[in-house]
């Protein structure tokens, strides 16, 4: 069966490709060697249909995007043929390339906080692209605007068209995009990473949004993702990509249920899941490969367990051929039967809490940044980044709070540390208080607890050698020689999983997960009792983040350390957490072990949450019920009277918007919840049958 | 907008009032003094005595110090100690020079100084590129007073187009013979900042043509000089507006070595004269009115930002 074959999708009916690609490669062409970052890709997309790119960094996903409708830099040299509507993409000259754009396909960018250009206006910006194309008159422009941002249900259309960018929210600035991209109706959308920048509540509208869109414009989707929670949701095909080439590619739910390409079984098990409590990740050893420098035969080799070694692997790139009745892989061996991973142990229950004194307790802790204005610089409000937060952490314990963007909790994070000034509240370190301390005694509390950062890339000093980087705490603490000097280094690299042949090199010289590894080598360094871990795998490739969450794990069994995690990925904080926190604009709203807050949340504003996550299963998602949240966290400058999400909430009824709940423990559960009306979610709170999410038909 | 240019106007008072005591100050702590070079080096005790107590020179400097802010505050800048004239007639008669030179010089700069950036940063690490980067870091080390001798050896001497020496004639008097004259020292200033500002707007276009926008606006299929000129020069234009600001400021009292080159009558050599004289209400004043020209060309610049970039406020 070749990939290009006319193909029954959907609801049945044939026809023709809207794009057809075939054996597309793209090499860089800079001041080395040629680059090849495509290796021959083959597929197609049809009507209606919605096609999934998975791949990790250097994969080639994004490129292959860009060389459909010949964006790519004039560095890049492109071979084989890209049939879009039947015009050739690689042959077209500039003018017939550029009338293409917009008009046959359509593109929405990752970030809406830099795809769109800061100084002109969001209506001028969607419709400029059609005035281009002669397809609209100048006179017609803002009516047609104003249309198109109501599609996208922007409100106040009108008013909105003449905002500029930074006047619109996330999710608000992706709906302009989406309605941008779909000015002209193309043929074909291609999204790139499309929700990755946004929170889980807004990913939910904004792929509900891009879903209706589709049906209403019968449009050919490319999407191209990391997340396979994503891909599970609204998938019809999937092609995996690793390595500049398709691995596997298939229909969803047979990707998913039967994966034929070892990468792809490695990958669906290397994820945490938000539906399930998993013992251990099955990591995917080593790391991605560089377009620069492959490994020979098949590229994934190194890291496979099905090819364990064979020399046909390392020897013979294999072709991407037909394995079973609906999937193609590209493995020598894939009708070979899996290793099966060792039998997934349940993981023991958190211990019960000891009811001794615990490591950290943070108390009403409140930060409240003043807003000055005018000559005098006078106070006239309060941006309440932290409004009460009472919370503990006990020895040995891993607790996360985790919220969306804005929430506070990298706030209040930071307030532990003594980073930022806390306005009110007490946080008591081994029963002794931490606020308030002068530099000298706050330095000496710091020893005992240490920061991970989010960002790898950016934390981690790019003029110094690995070993004085984890070395600098120690020597900031006079301590270098008295705890054993490069020995105690050697130590801490091989505790992370660092080689010692590795002494010398600088950051520019490591990987993501190596930089995280050396970034959590440098916390452990002054033998901390807590670490407090921001968002410690964000920034990770999917198959390295398994890598780097076993390996905490692990080190906290060895060291009896305490975890304050914070994070925004509701599986990664299920996998790792004994207990968690739920925090909505500057509070804790809900706060229980791990299996009861996942399995059976009380306040509305968990379930939104978890009812928006994507689920990594396409089984049963037609009949999944979804709460899609209206609107955005509000300003923490101006938080709504009584409970803070009222607005926004399914259940709230006049009390709720007057008196501010109390944080009280719910009966029956190990829970504490801040709701007038705690309880289970009961179906009639529930939409119908995935109606948002789901590609409408 | 207007509330706000009203209150950075309030701001700039305190800032006057500082920078004219510390100019006060220095003045004084520079030994010697305007009585001395009144009078000549021959000039006995008694002389030197009584025009310090006509000049009023023996007051507490405190006291002469208020003396001149009352006067100040009133629009009396007081007269010079060497002419007797008014400061403030002998600055206005300078000014319009200096402003003439600054706009003449700022239009050369920014004519050659744009074209040569977009060009290089369109075709980066081409050919074109090179010859136009290499041709800024000439303008840039070339010192403005041997520039100037060439042009004028050039224009003046061999060609004979134009005057070796500058006068002032006043645009709207006479443009054409304004032109001729300011022509010149106009090209040598303009020259060396064109240097400047097409190094500054290349890296800021070149900056700006990988941001993300930048491929939104090619994926909706717009022609690459609306792209450029529409999506791409508006937000490199910010920063660059704050450079063209400085250096507009800068030839107004800054320009004193091409003045001298060409003789011509701007502020600079005013001030200069002023300072070799030890004239102090001049010097003051001088100062006193170039800070105020400057303060006043970088508030049009930020009201120039709002204006550009939405995401800026002034409330």
């Amino acid at each position: 069966m070749d990939a290009g074959t006319v193909t029954t999708v959907g609801n049945g009916s044939v026809s023709e490709p809207v794009l057809s690609v075939r054996g597309l490669e793209v090499d860089f062409v800079g001041s080395g060697h040629p680059v090849p970052v495509v290796r021959g890709v083959d597929f197609d997309v049809y009507p209606n249909e919605v096609l999934c790119i998975v791949g990790e960094s250097g994969s080639g996903k994004s490129v292959t995007a860009l060389a459909v409708s010949g964006l790519l830099p004039e560095t890049a040299r492109i071979r084989g043929s890209i049939g879009l509507n039947g015009t050739d993409v690689t042959s077209a000259d500039d003018e017939t390339l550029r009338m293409m754009r917009g008009q046959e396909v359509g593109f929405i960018f990752q970030d809406p906080a830099t795809t769109l250009n800061p100084v002109l206006p969001v209506g001028r910006q969607i419709t400029e692209g059609q005035l281009a194309h002669g397809r609209l008159k100048p006179a017609d422009a803002p009516a047609r605007a104003v249309e198109l941002l109501r599609e996208v249900d922007i409100a106040d259309p009108e008013g909105r068209a003449n905002q500029y960018p930074h006047e619109f929210s996330g999710g608000m600035r992706q709906r302009a995009v989406i309605a941008m991209a779909m000015a002209g109706k193309p043929k074909l959308i291609i999204a790139d990473e499309p929700t990755t920048a946004l929170d889980v509540t807004v990913q939910a509208q904004v792929l509900a949004v891009l879903a209706r869109r589709q049906a209403e414009t019968g449009a050919a989707v490319i999407l191209i993702t990391h997340d396979l929670g994503v891909v599970a949701e609204v998938a019809d095909r999937v092609a995996v990509m690793y390595g500049g080439r398709i691995v596997e590619t298939g229909p969803v739910g047979d990707i998913f249920k039967s994966p034929k390409h070892p990468y792809t079984s490695a990958l669906l098990q290397s994820i945490p899941r938000i539906d399930a409590t998993e013992a251990r990740l099955e990591p995917i050893p080593g790391t991605p490969p560089t377009p620069a420098a492959l490994p020979t035969g098949c590229t994934f080799h190194p890291r496979c367990m099905l090819g364990n070694g064979r020399p046909r692997c390392q020897s013979e790139d294999p072709a991407l051929r037909p394995v079973g009745p609906t999937q193609m892989a590209a493995c020598h061996y894939a009708e070979e039967p899996r290793p099966t991973p060792q039998a997934a142990t349940v993981r023991s229950a958190p211990a019960p809490r000891t009811g001794g004194e615990p490591l950290l307790a943070i108390d009403d802790l409140k930060v409240h940044f003043p807003i000055r204005k005018g000559i005098l610089r006078r106070v006239v409000g309060h941006v309440r980044a932290v409004d009460g937060v009472t919370l503990s952490v006990d020895p040995g314990e891993t607790v996360s709070l985790v919220g969306e963007s804005g929430c506070g909790k990298t706030t209040t994070a930071r307030t532990v540390m003594g980073l930022i000034k806390a306005t009110s509240g007490d946080v008591r370190f081994e029963g002794r208080s931490i606020v308030g301390l002068s530099r000298g005694a706050m330095r000496k509390a710091r020893r005992q607890m240490q920061y991970v950062f989010q960002d790898p890339f950016s934390s981690l000093n790019p003029v110094l050698a690995v070993e004085d980087i984890i070395a600098e705490p120690l020597r900031i603490h006079g301590l270098y020689d008295e705890m054993g000097g490069d020995k105690r280094i050697a130590e801490l690299m091989d505790m992370v999983g660092l080689s010692r042949t590795m002494f010398g090199r600088f950051a520019r010289e490591f990987s993501g997960g190596q930089k995280q590894r050396i970034g959590i080598a440098r916390a452990l360094a002054l033998q901390p009792k807590l670490l407090i871990l921001d968002e410690p795998v964000a920034a990770l490739d999917v198959s390295i983040q398994a890598q780097v969450l076993n390996l905490l794990q692990d080190l906290q069994k060895e060291l009896n350390l305490a975890y304050l995690f914070v994070a925004h990925n509701l599986s990664v904080v299920r996998h790792i957490s004994d207990r968690v926190a739920v925090m909505y604009l500057g509070r804790i709203v809900e706060e229980s072990e791990r299996d009861a807050l996942y399995d059976s949340p009380v306040h509305p504003y968990t379930q939104s949450l978890l009812s928006a996550a994507p689920v990594p299963n396409p089984e049963g998602r037609r009949a999944r019920r979804r709460i899609v949240l209206e609107g955005e966290i509000p300003n923490p400058a101006k938080p709504p009277p009584g409970c803070t999400f009222h607005p926004r909430c399914f259940r709230a009824t006049e009390r709720c918007r007057s008196e501010v709940p109390a944080f009280l423990p719910y009966p029956g559960l190990p829970t504490r919840a801040a709701c007038h009306h705690a309880g289970p979610l009961r179906p009639e709170e529930v939409p119908g049958p995935a109606r948002d999410l789901e590609m409408v038909r | 907008m207007i509330g706000y240019v009203l209150r950075r106007i309030a701001q700039l008072l305190p800032v006057l009032l500082i920078a004219s005591l510390g100019i006060w100050g220095m003045l004084y702590a520079v030994p010697g003094g305007p009585v001395g070079m009144l009078l000549g080096e021959n000039a006995t005790a008694e002389q030197i005595a009584a025009v310090t107590r006509d000049l009023g020179l023996d007051r507490p400097v405190l006291v002469q110090y208020f003396d001149w802010l009352v006067g100040a505050l009133t629009g009396d800048l007081g007269n010079s100690v060497y002419s007797q004239e008014p400061v403030l007639k002998l600055i206005g008669e300078r000014l319009p020079a200096t402003l003439q030179l600054a706009v003449a010089a700022t239009i050369v700069a920014l004519v050659l100084g744009i074209p040569v950036a977009i060009i290089s940063a369109l075709y980066p690490n081409s050919w074109i590129d090179r010859i136009l980067s290499g041709w800024s870091a000439l303008a840039l080390g070339v010192p403005t007073f041997w520039l100037g001798i060439l042009l004028i050896l050039l224009f003046a001497v061999q060609l004979r187009w134009l005057p070796s020496a500058s006068t002032y004639v006043a645009f709207w008097d006479n443009p054409v013979q304004a032109l001729r004259s300011v022509a010149l020292p106009a090209l040598t200033l303009g020259i060396y900042v064109s240097g400047i500002l097409a190094r500054f707007l290349r890296a800021s276009l070149v900056s700006e043509l990988r941001a993300d926008y930048v491929r939104t606006a090619r994926s909706k299929g717009l022609p690459e000089r609306q792209v450029v000129g529409t999506h791409i020069m508006r937000n490199a234009l910010l920063p660059f507006i704050t450079i063209v600001g400085l250096m507009m400021a800068n030839f107004i009292g800054g320009a004193v070595v091409t003045e001298a080159v060409f003789n011509y009558p701007g502020i600079g050599r005013l001030m200069i004269g002023a300072i070799s004289n030890r004239d102090y209400p001049l010097i003051q004043g001088c100062i006193v009115v170039i800070l105020v020209i400057y303060i006043a060309i970088n508030l049009a610049v930020d009201v120039l930002y709002a204006y550009i970039d939405p995401r800026i406020e002034y409330s």
